[in-house]
């Protein structure tokens, strides 16, 4: 189902987009949201304000490679949840970046002394 | 009151994005605007973050670059495959202007070579990588246009045809009149006709090169003729006035010409829909059509790096602002034979 979980390379693939997307995917793994939600969600746990421009560019890629699905509303608002390949990528890639974060991390530790 | 009138500017805002984005995000999307301005009711960089994303769904729209607005049997791989052709079509339509602008150079030194070899060292290297790189685009050409041929006369024959039918004309009418318009204002000019030089021969490589140039005299004419609306002439009204009527006429009727055929293909491939394993086998010429690329800019800078000389060798205004766009196209079609590459080997 998923392009990027076959390559397991996460949302590589997603380029500029790999930001906003990754934002997005994060808020929704707690629960179905609408777009003002997500973007309060987003400025809450990452300091980043999203426009709504973007939001919705990267909304709507997600959208059309099948990491996220609109839930039936009769508001106006439509909320988009997870779907299970969007959790799959979305692990793929938090965990590729845990991963470098953690080596930086461990040679500021060990190496760097500031001069 | 003021809800109403954030309805209004979002509904403006809305227009930015093509229809089908609005029929499957418009409402959602207008309701977060409003949201958006009751928050922040002085952004400024709100209009140009919607101009932004609009002009993105309009490109993706016309299937140039990014993913169409997901439809109700949207798949990943269908998805991929859509993005696959529009970094495609971005490659094609990058190439293509890569191309007349280029031709529009090329065909200038080739036809200067009728007449006396190239003065300068840069000028003859440059003429050299230009005429290999137009000889690679022509089999790239071939072997890109042939499957693609097929795929469309197979969708002719069949049943129900009629949405591939009307493009098919309208190319074939368009690729015609440029080439007849093409050889016969080649044919009319007499410079084309060809000279001896007053040398008779150039040395390089340790060899005596004789001959008018690196192509017929016959072929750089056409080009010249087809590329004849590349000029600063349209610059200087009154210089243009004394050009024969008909010739004038050839100058306006080429682009849309040229045009109409840009817009047939476009419509025919798009409606044909390509199969994934020519989708593959584009992709895979992705490659070389961007070193291609290279190899005619790289030559291309160096004529006019160099100055070229006297006579139609040399490099003018409009040859420094030929080589901008060149630049241009060749770090968007970068951009685009890389993703193409990459979703090609997924496709």
């Amino acid at each position: 189902m998923a392009a990027d979980k076959d390559d397991g390379k996460g949302l590589t693939g997603f380029g500029r987009y790999a930001g906003p997307a990754t934002l997005i995917l994060s808020s929704l793994a707690d629960g179905a949201k609408h777009g003002y939600a997500l973007t309060k969600d987003i400025e809450a746990f990452a300091g980043i304000r999203l426009a709504p421009g973007t939001l919705y560019e990267a909304l709507a890629r997600l959208d059309a490679q099948g990491l996220i699905e609109a839930v039936e509303s009769d508001d106006r608002r439509r909320p988009y949840r997870l779907t299970a390949a969007g959790a799959a990528v979305l692990r793929v890639h938090l965990e590729a970046q845990r991963a470098a974060a953690d080596v930086g991390l461990r040679r500021l530790d060990l190496h760097w002394r500031p001069r | 009151m003021r809800a109403g009138g954030d309805g209004r500017r979002a509904g403006r805002l809305l227009r930015w994005y093509p229809k089908g984005w609005r029929d499957r995000y418009g409402e959602e999307f207008a309701a977060l605007l409003i949201s958006d301005m009751a928050e922040r009711p002085r952004s400024l960089s709100r209009p140009f973050d919607v101009a932004r994303g609009g002009i993105v769904a309009r490109l993706a729209d016309a299937g140039l670059c990014g993913f169409p607005v997901a439809g109700e049997a949207s798949t990943a791989s269908a998805s991929t495959a859509s993005a696959g052709t529009a970094s495609l079509a971005s490659l094609s339509v990058c190439l293509t202007v890569f191309a007349i602008v280029g031709a529009a150079m090329w065909s200038q030194l080739t036809v200067g070579w009728q007449w006396s070899a190239p003065a300068s060292a840069a000028t003859l290297a440059g003429m050299v990588a230009m005429s290999v790189a137009m000889m690679a685009f022509a089999a790239l050409a071939l072997l890109a246009t042939l499957p693609v041929a097929w795929v469309i006369v197979a969708r002719l024959a069949r049943p129900g045809a009629g949405n591939v039918l009307v493009p098919s004309l309208v190319f074939t009418g368009c690729v015609a009149a440029l080439f007849i318009g093409g050889r016969h204002f080649g044919n009319g000019w007499p410079g084309t006709g060809g000279h001896p030089w007053a040398g008779g021969f150039i040395r390089f490589g340790g060899h005596e090169w004789v001959g008018r140039g690196l192509v017929p005299g016959g072929f750089a004419a056409f080009s010249w003729a087809a590329t004849l609306s590349v000029t600063t002439y349209w610059l200087h009204p009154a210089a243009l006035a004394a050009f024969p009527p008909a010739e004038v006429a050839w100058m306006a009727i080429s682009p849309l010409a040229l045009a109409g055929a840009i817009w047939a293909v476009a419509t025919a491939v798009r409606r044909a829909v390509l199969p994934p394993r020519v989708l593959a086998f584009q992709a895979r010429l992705a490659g070389p059509a961007f070193l291609a690329m290279l190899l005619f800019f790289l030559g291309c800078g160096c004529w006019v790096a160099s100055g070229g000389g006297q006579g139609l060798y040399r490099a003018g205004t409009i040859d420094a602002a030929g080589v901008c766009v060149l630049a241009l196209a060749l770090a968007v079609a970068g951009q685009a034979a890389w993703r193409s590459r990459r979703l090609g080997a997924r496709i």
